[in-house]
């Protein structure tokens, strides 16, 4: 692997010339939309070139593990959920989190009022829709510090794999889906849905949030002193290109528009995912609060009988990287 | 004549699944309606119940005319270098059909090769090449994906490409063999008693021989790399191509992506068939053969 | 000229050729420093399939006993059925052979996400997917079999005085059968197939595509392999059943003498 990785670099160097922008290849954790709306600011607008970065956006998808990515040398910095890269770094992909542009959690459980859930203990019993993929740990850490079962035993819960759209909920297979304030959940209300026929929980409002959108790399590259300079610059010029966009939603909305190379996104549905975007970076540095981390850890640590991950996670973060961009 | 013996009994097959279609798709998307009545407190009548069962936006199974007026709106009144054109969709499914097709062939054609002249490559390729073809090749997909990036392919044409050719090389590498191993003993010994060298042998009689055989297998061959083409935008997350479309439809709540993509890339095989079918007459009538 | 095939050579060169290939992959995994995450060794995947037995078990009994045969055993007789009906009507037949055959050649798999939408999560929609991936081939095959019989052959039936039911019986369906089962094979691969790439786009939490995308998340590859090890090992196996079958009741077919 770190001859393959040592050839990709020496290759780099060689097509690069001494005087050219540094390359930086981004993969992202979903496809093309304003939940990744900073990055693509931040390239459309020059900032990255201005931070003498050369910037590449590597939209994901259903069947891409960014952290795979990364480990293949396809990308050098990615676009993860703190959970996912935990679990991964567990599971010897030694990932480490350089800065947390998200600082709070977007995702909730939609369910239909007629299926008469309205609180969490009503779950015991129903079926729920879970994205797996490396997103379901934020939910099975909630269930399990619920006491709720989620392996299809007696009294806990029926747990069905959703696919990438809201149809279960529109088709009553599942009593309560997955949804993201900024995505799904208008999706639902899109296909005709009234709010107040739906009940939601906030992993927020049940204090079991987890961190979301962060910036992880691996370790290794962290021994290299210009991979660090290049990332501050590049975290640097990344949270600016948020802070335009949380400023300037409907602009910000069309430029990932432009880049969204399916067609498929519409300019009302990004122009409002902005919106709700902007709510959840509300607040942040761009620099991991280790509040935010600890709280984290301590839910994916309490899993009860099954946790996410089994010890402390130890090295999973560095402040280095955003106290180079930011002092 | 030909219309009597052929395509009445074709049209009307086609307008029967029509029907069956509409009938269909008034049941199954009347749930919605009734479902949306009850929520607003209403009862509709039975023409506003099928009327709405045929405009829904997200119909459970969209009427005929929904599929062919999206169908039209994406390829005819698209630009084709739009993204949202099922022409440039299309010919992006086209694009890797191809190269697999044509990495198949190579594959099929070199094992044949193989496993005609070598005893140990014939024993030992042989059940492999057939287990092989029973592997759900959709498992493999993201390993494949994994490992050519981790090779350093860039796009995600070369994990496509494999994948189309994992599922085409198999009846060319079938035909090619019975091909290559057509001639019987007399001309083989014919050969032979001309002094020819197993070089000669192979080239002067053998390829020969076996270009019916080739010939024939192309057509189940593009079709299969077109099916492993789709599936390899299926299981890759491909942001382009005719399974890419498919998986956006689902992805983002639009059936009418996913239907008009689905008969896009049914017209599109149909056109292939068609095309390799009328491409391998050709080639047979030049080369003077007769049909086999 | 030629040398016979022993019993032994048949089958020590292929399983030669695989030993040696797992032993390549066994020594490149570790020689080239490979992350598990990316590729593991099969050691690793034996330990994986060994410790998660339990965990396969339960995810093949979803995918394949539940999925994919409810799938092939609906597909293949409603297309059989189909055939024997058709075949009866001549303006029938000739509709809709080149729909079918045009049918068989489209990726049907791409019908898996409205199956899922259809059917639910369950195993329901995923034999839905593979009972329509199957029921072309099938019906294809089958009207081509009942033609195999050739007119001499019915001739001789007539002169015998026999009726409709009794020519299909004696003569037409044990002429088909060698198609049938060419059918069939085709169908085995392609049930296999349906059914996983089915529970991508929804399942319950359990089932062979449901755990090839989730481990593959959790970049657990060793268990993505061993999933992929015993879907071989079933479409191997299946296709095995099929051509055994195929050998005992048709017998007395050219291809199997000698």
């Amino acid at each position: 692997m770190k001859n393959l990785m040592m050839s990709a670099s020496v290759l780099a160097a060689m097509t690069t010339g001494a005087f050219a922008a540094d390359d930086v290849t981004l993969q992202l954790k979903w496809v093309t939309q304003a939940q990744f709306a900073g990055y693509y600011v931040a390239l459309e607008k020059g900032l990255y070139e201005e931070a003498d970065l050369n910037v590449t956006i590597k939209p994901g998808g259903p069947d891409v593990a960014p952290v795979q990515v990364l480990l293949g040398g396809g990308a050098d910095v990615m676009v993860d959920w703190m959970p996912s890269a935990l679990a991964a770094r567990e599971n010897g992909a030694p990932v480490v989190n350089i800065a947390q542009p998200f600082k709070s959690s977007g995702m909730m459980l939609t369910c239909l009022k007629e299926s008469g859930v309205t609180s969490p203990e009503d779950f015991a019993g129903s079926t729920l829709g879970v994205w797996f993929y490396g997103n379901e740990y934020p939910f099975l850490s909630w269930m399990g510090k619920l006491g709720i079962a989620t392996d299809g035993s007696e009294g806990g819960v029926n747990v069905l794999k959703q696919g990438f759209n809201v149809d279960p909920l529109l088709q009553k297979q599942a009593a309560c889906i997955s949804t993201m304030t900024y995505n799904e959940y208008w999706q639902v209300i899109d296909a005709g849905i009234s709010e107040d026929e739906l009940v939601t929980f906030k992993y927020e409002d049940q204090g079991v949030a987890t961190l979301e959108d962060g910036l992880y790399v691996l370790e290794d590259s962290l021994e290299d002193a210009e991979f660090k300079d290049k990332m501050a610059r590049f975290v640097k010029a990344s949270m600016d290109g948020w802070t335009w966009a949380a400023e300037n939603p409907e602009e910000a909305a069309e430029i990932v528009l432009e880049y969204d190379e399916t067609g498929a996104q519409t300019e009302k549905h990004q122009i409002r995912m902005m919106g709700e975007v902007a709510k959840l970076i509300e607040g942040s540095t761009g620099a991991l609060e280790m509040a935010d981390y600890d709280r984290t850890v301590e839910s994916l640590l309490s899993g009860g009988s099954d946790p996410v991950i089994t010890k402390t996670p130890e090295g999973a973060y560095t402040m280095e990287i955003t106290d180079m961009a930011f002092n | 004549m030909t219309f009597r013996r052929s395509i009445l009994p074709i049209l009307t097959v086609v307008v029967a699944l029509v029907v069956i279609w509409y009938g269909a798709a008034i049941k199954m998307n009347s749930t919605w309606t009734f479902d949306q009545a009850a929520r607003a407190g209403t009862s509709p009548s039975l023409s506003e119940v099928i009327g709405d069962t045929m405009q829904q936006s997200r119909p459970l199974l969209p009427v005929p005319h929904q599929v062919v007026s999206e169908l039209w709106k994406t390829t005819v009144e698209k630009k084709i270098t739009s993204k949202r054109s099922l022409v440039y969709q299309g010919f992006i499914t086209l694009k890797t059909t191809l190269w697999g097709f044509a990495l198949g062939i190579v594959i099929g054609v070199g094992l044949a090769a193989i496993i005609v002249l070598s005893r140990i490559g014939r024993l030992s390729l042989m059940p492999w090449a057939i287990i092989s073809q029973t592997i759900p090749i959709v498992a493999l997909a993201p390993i494949i994906v994994i490992l050519s990036n981790a090779a350093g392919a860039g796009t995600l044409l070369v994990p496509k490409a494999i994948i189309a050719a994992y599922l085409s090389f198999f009846p060319v590498m079938v035909s090619m063999v019975k091909g290559l191993s057509s001639p019987d003993h007399m001309q083989l010994d014919l050969l032979r008693t001309y002094g020819a060298g197993p070089r000669a042998v192979f080239w002067k009689l053998r390829v020969p021989a076996s270009m019916p055989y080739f010939f024939a297998s192309l057509k189940v061959s593009v079709a299969a790399a077109f099916v492993g083409a789709v599936v390899g935008e299926l299981s890759t997350s491909a942001i382009a191509g005719l399974g890419a479309r498919m998986l956006i439809g689902s992805q983002f709540g639009e059936p009418m992506i996913m239907w008009a993509a689905l008969f896009a890339a049914a017209i599109l095989a149909g056109l292939l068939i068609v095309t390799i079918g009328g491409l391998e007459q050709i080639l047979r009538r030049a080369m003077g053969g007769r049909p086999v | 000229m030629r040398q016979k095939d022993t019993q032994f050579e048949r089958i020590a060169y292929p399983v030669g050729f695989g030993l040696l290939v797992l032993v390549l992959w066994e020594i490149g995994v570790h020689l080239f420093n490979v992350s598990p995450a990316l590729l593991p060794a099969p050691s690793a995947i034996g330990a994986a399939i060994a410790s998660s037995a339990a965990i396969l078990w339960g995810d093949w009994v979803q995918t394949v006993l539940k999925g994919a045969l409810n799938g092939i055993w609906m597909g293949s007789l409603a297309g059989i059925a189909l055939a024997l009906v058709v075949d009866r009507f001549v303006f029938l037949k000739r509709g809709l052979m080149p729909v079918a055959n045009f049918f068989a050649a489209l990726p049907i798999v791409g019908l898996a996400p409205i199956m899922v939408m259809w059917f639910g999560f369950d195993w329901h929609s995923k034999a839905a997917v593979v009972a329509i991936m199957v029921f072309f081939p099938m019906l294809v095959n089958t009207l081509a079999g009942l033609s195999a019989a050739d007119t001499m052959q019915r001739d001789l039936m007539r002169t015998y005085a026999a009726g409709h039911v009794a020519t299909l019986m004696k003569l037409r369906i044990p002429a088909a059968l060698p198609f049938v089962f060419t059918g069939l094979k085709i169908s085995t691969t392609l049930a296999l197939i349906g059914a996983i790439v089915a529970e991508y786009f929804g399942s319950p939490i359990r089932g062979m595509g449901f755990r090839i995308t989730t481990e593959m998340g959790r970049l657990a590859t060793d268990m993505v392999w061993a999933e992929i090890f015993i879907s071989a090992l079933t479409g191997t196996a299946l296709y095995g059943l099929v051509a055994l079958i195929e050998k005992r009741v048709t017998f007395w077919h050219p291809s199997h003498r000698g």
